[in-house]
C-alpha cells in the first residue's frame, strides 16, 4: 500500500504544461543528437570514455539510480516495488553498463546480456551469431526462444518488462513522475493493437529476409530488399520510435509509449502472457471507483472498469508493474500467478447467523 | 402521477442526481429499454465522479477527470438527456418538478438519488459571520462545492481543526496535513471510529496519525466557537485557536427541498421513506436510492445506508423497480474497507459496536461470545476475530489486505476459530513478498465481543 500521498498534479512538470513541452523537446533533441550527430563523442572523450554510447550508458544508469531513489521514496514501503526497482537498477548497472564496459576495456567484444530477440532484433542474425563464443550464442538463443517465454508463461510479462528490461527500467525509475499521463481511451487501445503487432510483423519480415539473404547470391534482389528493410527498421523503429519518441514523450504521453505502442518484445511476451497464468485478481464488490488504478497505469489500461465490473484482468499489454494494486486505497487488486485461482464466485451472505 | 399510455409514447424517466446511485439506475433502464426517454439532472458536475476521491483531488493525486468513473461520452452513448441545474421543488401528485432556472420538468417515473450533505455543526457560533472577520471559517468535505471552498481557503502554514471521528474526518486531516497546515484532529468519542474499531485498534490508528505529525485528540467535547483576532477559538475542555475548522461529524440526506412535495421523509434521519422496492411509501412512481433513501438494515432498523457500494446496488435495484420488476432490495451482511493514512482496514460480518480495551463490556457479552485479537509488535497491523461458541462471526483487519469474500464464506460455513486461524493466509490479499499471517504468542482470546 502506498505510503503518503502523491502531489502529482501540483508539480508543473507533471501536468503537460509549457515546462513539460520544453522538457520533452530537450529529451528529443538529446536523442536526435545522440543517434545522428557526433557532438557527444567529444564529451565522451573529455571524460576518457571509449565512445558516446558509453557516455549515454553512464547517463542512462545514473538517470535510473536517481529516478529509482525518488520512486522508492514514494513507493518503497512495498517490498514488491523495492525488489523490482533494485533488480532493474542492478541489471542496468551490471549487465547494461559495467560488464560491457569491462569487456570493452579488456579488448573483447562486448555484449548486453539483458537484451534478447526481438527487442535486440539483430542478436539472432546469422552474421551476429557466427562471431559469438558458443556460450554467449546459446545464452541469447535459449533466452529468446525458451527462457523468457517460459518465465512469462508462469510469472507474467513483468519478469522481463518490470524486473529486467532497460527500457522498462528507465520508465519505472526516471519516468515514474509521468506514469499517469498514459492515454486511457478505447481509441488509444485500438491504435496500440495495430501499431505494436505491425512492428512485430516488421521484425519477423526483416528476420526472414536476413535469413534468406544468408543463402542468397551476391547482388540478388533479396539482398537489396533485406538491406533496405534493416536500415529502415534501424532508423524508424530503433532510433526514432524507441529512442527519440519513446523517451522524448515521457513528459507528454507517459513513460511506456515505446513499450505500449512499439516494442516487439512486449508484443510477443504479451501473447504468451495472455495464455499464461498471470492475472490481476479483483476483490469482488469492493471497488469505490476512485480512479487511482487507471490513472497510475502506465500502459493506459482502464483498470477501474475491470474492478467495477468484478472482472479479473488478463491483458497482453500489462507489464505487471503492480502500481494499480499499490495505489488502490481499498486493497481491491492483487497480482497473481497461482494455478488455482481459488473460489472466485461471488458469495452473498444475507445475515450472519448469530 | 399522470397515466402512462404505453401505446402512444415512450415513458419518461427522470433521475435527480448523477452520482453512483443515479447513474447506475439510468444505465440499468437504458440497457433494458432502448426507447425510453431518460433525463439525468445534476447541479454538481456534468459527469459522474467518485466523491470518495475528493481527498485525492485536494492533494493533487488525481484530477477531476481521473475521478470520472465512466467514459466521457456515456451520456451520448446511453442517450441520456442532461440537465445541469438544481431541483427546487417536486410535486409528486402532479408528476412535475421545478428547476432553479424556473423550468418545469414532468416525469412518468422519478428517481431521487440526491445523496447527502455534511451534517451541520450543532454548536453555537459555528456559522456566524463577524464584522471583524467576515470570511467563512467553517468548512465541510462532502460535495464538490465543499471541496472548492476548502481548496481555496487552506494555505500552508495555517492551522486547522478537523472535528469528527469518522472516515471523512481522517481523510480531510491527512490531506490538510500534507498541504502543510498545522492540523488538529479532534475526536469527541473516547476513541477514534468506535462504530468499527475497538479501543485497542483505535489506539493503533491514533498512534499512526500522531506519528505523521498531527495533533490527534480523543474524548474532546466541543462547546462552541468564537472569533478572536481574525481567528476562531474552539471552546471545550481547553481552548484551541485555529484559522479554519472542518466539520466532519457525518452526513445527512439532502432532502430538505422535498418539504410539501407529498413524498414522505423521515423527520429524524431525513431519509426518503421507501418500500422494499425502493419506491416512496407515499408517492407512487417516485423512487429513492443511495444516501438519501431510508431502507431496512439486516438488524431490522430503518436508516439510510451511506456507503458507496450499497448506493450502487440500490441504484441498480431502483432502476429495475422503475422498469416494473418485482424488486426486494436487501443489502446483506456487512463488509467494508477504509484507509486511515497508510493503514488499510477491511471488515466483514458481525463486529459489535464500541468494545473497550480490556475484556468484556462490548455490546455482546457473555453467552458464548469471545474475541480473538493480536497486534504485530511495532507495526500498525492488527487482526480481530469475533466468535460465538467457538464459531467465527466477524473479522476486523488493520494494516494488511484481506479478501472479505473469503471471510464471509467462512462465516457462512460456520468455521471454528482454530480452523480459521490455520487458514488465514488464504484470505490474504496483500502484494507479493509481504510477510504472511502468523498467530503470535501475544494473541489473546477474551470473553465478550
Amino acid at each position: 500500500m502506498q505510503s503518503g500521498l502523491l502531489s502529482t498534479y501540483q508539480n508543473p512538470t507533471q501536468n503537460r504544461n509549457i515546462l513539460a513541452w520544453v522538457l520533452s523537446a530537450v529529451l528529443m533533441g538529446f536523442y536526435v543528437d545522440l543517434y545522428f550527430y557526433d557532438h557527444l563523442d567529444a564529451v565522451a572523450k573529455l571524460l576518457h570514455l571509449p565512445s558516446k554510447w558509453t557516455f549515454y550508458g553512464l547517463l542512462y544508469t545514473l538517470g535510473m539510480c536517481v529516478g529509482g531513489y525518488f520512486m522508492l521514496k514514494k513507493h518503497g514501503n512495498s517490498r514488491y516495488h523495492m525488489l523490482r526497482t533494485v533488480s532493474l537498477i542492478a541489471v542496468q548497472s551490471i549487465l547494461g553498463f559495467l560488464l560491457p564496459l569491462a569487456l570493452d576495456f579488456a579488448g573483447r567484444p562486448s555484449y548486453y546480456f539483458s537484451y534478447f530477440f526481438p527487442l535486440k532484433y539483430d542478436i539472432l542474425f546469422p552474421s551476429s551469431l557466427k562471431d559469438m563464443p558458443v556460450v554467449v550464442a546459446l545464452w541469447f538463443i535459449f533466452g529468446s526462444l525458451f527462457g523468457l517465454p517460459l518465465l512469462v508463461y508462469f510469472k507474467g510479462k513483468r519478469t522481463y518488462c518490470s524486473w529486467i528490461c532497460g527500457c522498462g527500467g528507465l520508465a519505472e525509475t526516471f519516468g515514474d513522475p509521468w506514469r499517469h499521463l498514459s492515454n486511457k481511451s478505447d481509441k488509444a487501445w485500438r491504435i496500440e493493437q495495430v501499431s505494436i503487432y505491425a512492428v512485430l510483423a516488421l521484425v519477423f519480415t526483416m528476420f526472414g529476409l536476413i535469413i534468406g539473404d544468408a543463402y542468397a547470391a551476391d547482388g540478388s534482389a533479396l539482398r537489396e530488399v533485406a538491406h533496405h528493410t534493416k536500415s529502415f527498421y534501424s532508423f524508424a523503429i530503433g532510433s526514432v520510435f524507441s529512442g527519440v519518441l519513446g523517451t522524448g514523450l515521457y513528459p507528454l504521453m507517459g513513460t511506456r509509449v515505446w513499450c505500449r505502442f512499439g516494442c516487439p518484445m512486449a508484443a510477443l511476451l504479451g501473447l504468451v502472457q495472455k495464455f499464461g497464468r498471470f492475472r490481476i485478481s479483483v476483490k469482488k464488490d469492493m471497488c469505490i471507483s476512485c480512479g487511482n488504478c487507471s490513472t497510475y497505469c502506465e500502459m493506459g489500461i482502464d483498470v477501474r472498469a475491470y474492478a467495477m465490473a468484478n472482472e479479473d484482468i488478463k491483458r497482453a499489454s500489462c507489464v505487471g508493474c503492480g502500481m494499480c494494486a499499490h495505489v488502490c486505497p481499498r486493497g481491491v487488486l492483487k497480482l497473481e500467478t497461482s494455478r488455482d485461482p481459488g473460489p472466485h464466485g461471488n458469495i452473498q451472505v444475507w445475515t450472519v447467523d448469530l | 402521477m399522470p397515466a402512462l399510455d404505453p401505446g402512444t409514447r415512450a415513458p419518461h424517466y427522470v433521475i435527480v442526481g448523477n452520482s453512483i446511485a443515479g447513474i447506475e439506475a439510468a444505465i440499468t433502464i437504458r440497457n433494458r429499454d432502448s426507447a425510453a426517454k431518460i433525463t439525468v439532472i445534476s447541479y454538481e458536475h456534468a459527469h459522474p465522479f467518485a466523491r470518495v476521491s475528493l481527498m485525492y483531488l485536494f492533494c493533487g493525486q488525481l484530477s477531476l477527470k481521473d475521478t470520472q468513473f465512466y467514459p466521457e461520452d456515456l451520456y451520448d452513448r446511453m442517450r441520456f438527456n442532461r440537465i445541469s441545474d438544481r431541483v427546487t421543488t417536486v410535486d409528486a401528485a402532479a408528476g412535475t418538478l421545478t428547476l432553479q432556472s424556473g423550468t418545469v420538468v414532468s416525469w412518468d417515473k422519478l428517481l431521487l438519488a440526491v445523496g447527502s450533505s455534511a451534517r451541520r455543526m450543532p454548536w453555537p457560533g459555528a456559522y456566524e459571520e463577524s464584522a471583524e472577520a467576515p470570511s467563512k471559517f467553517m468548512h465541510h468535505f462532502v460535495t464538490l462545492p465543499d471541496f472548492r471552498a476548502l481548496d481555496a481557503a487552506a494555505k500552508p502554514g495555517m492551522s486547522v481543526a478537523v472535528i469528527g471521528g469518522g472516515l471523512i474526518g481522517v481523510e480531510a486531516a491527512e490531506v490538510l496535513h500534507l498541504r502543510g497546515l498545522k492540523t488538529h484532529f479532534l475526536v469527541r468519542e473516547p476513541w477514534y471510529f468506535p462504530v468499527a474499531l475497538d479501543q485497542a485498534e483505535a489506539e493503533v490508528v491514533a498512534e499512526h496519525v500522531r506519528h505523521h505529525g498531527l495533533d490527534c485528540r480523543t474524548d474532546t467535547p466541543i462547546d462552541g466557537f468564537e472569533r478572536r483576532g481574525g481567528r476562531v477559538v474552539l471552546k471545550g475542555r481547553e481552548e484551541l485557536v485555529v484559522d479554519l475548522v472542518v466539520g466532519a461529524i457525518g452526513v445527512v440526506p439532502a432532502t430538505s427541498f422535498l418539504a410539501g412535495s407529498g413524498i414522505d421523509v423521515n423527520p429524524q434521519s431525513g431519509g426518503i421513506e421507501t418500500k422494499a422496492n425502493l419506491e416512496s411509501t407515499t408517492a407512487p412512481g417516485v423512487f429513492a436510492a443511495g444516501d438519501c433513501a431510508q431502507v431496512t438494515w439486516p438488524d431490522g432498523a430503518r436508516r439510510p445506508e451511506q456507503i458507496w457500494y450499497t448506493s450502487r446496488d440500490q441504484g441498480r435495484a431502483a432502476g429495475a423497480a422503475m422498469l416494473g420488476d418485482d424488486v426486494n432490495y436487501r443489502r446483506g451482511t456487512w463488509y467494508n474497507s477504509a484507509k486511515f493514512f497508510d493503514v488499510e482496514y477491511t471488515t466483514a460480518g458481525y463486529i459489535p459496536f464500541a468494545r473497550p480495551k480490556h475484556g468484556a463490556g462490548g455490546t455482546a457479552d457473555g453467552d458464548g461470545w469471545q474475541t480473538w485479537y493480536q497486534q504485530v509488535p511495532g507495526a500498525a497491523v492488527t487482526q480481530r476475530i469475533v466468535c460465538r461458541h467457538g464459531v467465527v462471526k466477524g473479522f476486523n483487519g488493520l494494516g494488511s489486505r484481506w479478501n472479505h469474500q473469503v471471510w464471509m464464506r467462512w462465516i457462512h460455513e460456520r468455521r471454528p476459530l482454530e480452523w480459521v486461524l490455520a487458514h488465514m493466509n488464504e484470505a490474504r490479499f496483500d502484494e507479493e513478498f509481504t510477510k504472511p499471517f502468523a498467530v503470535l504468542p501475544s494473541a489473546t482470546l477474551t470473553p465478550g465481543a
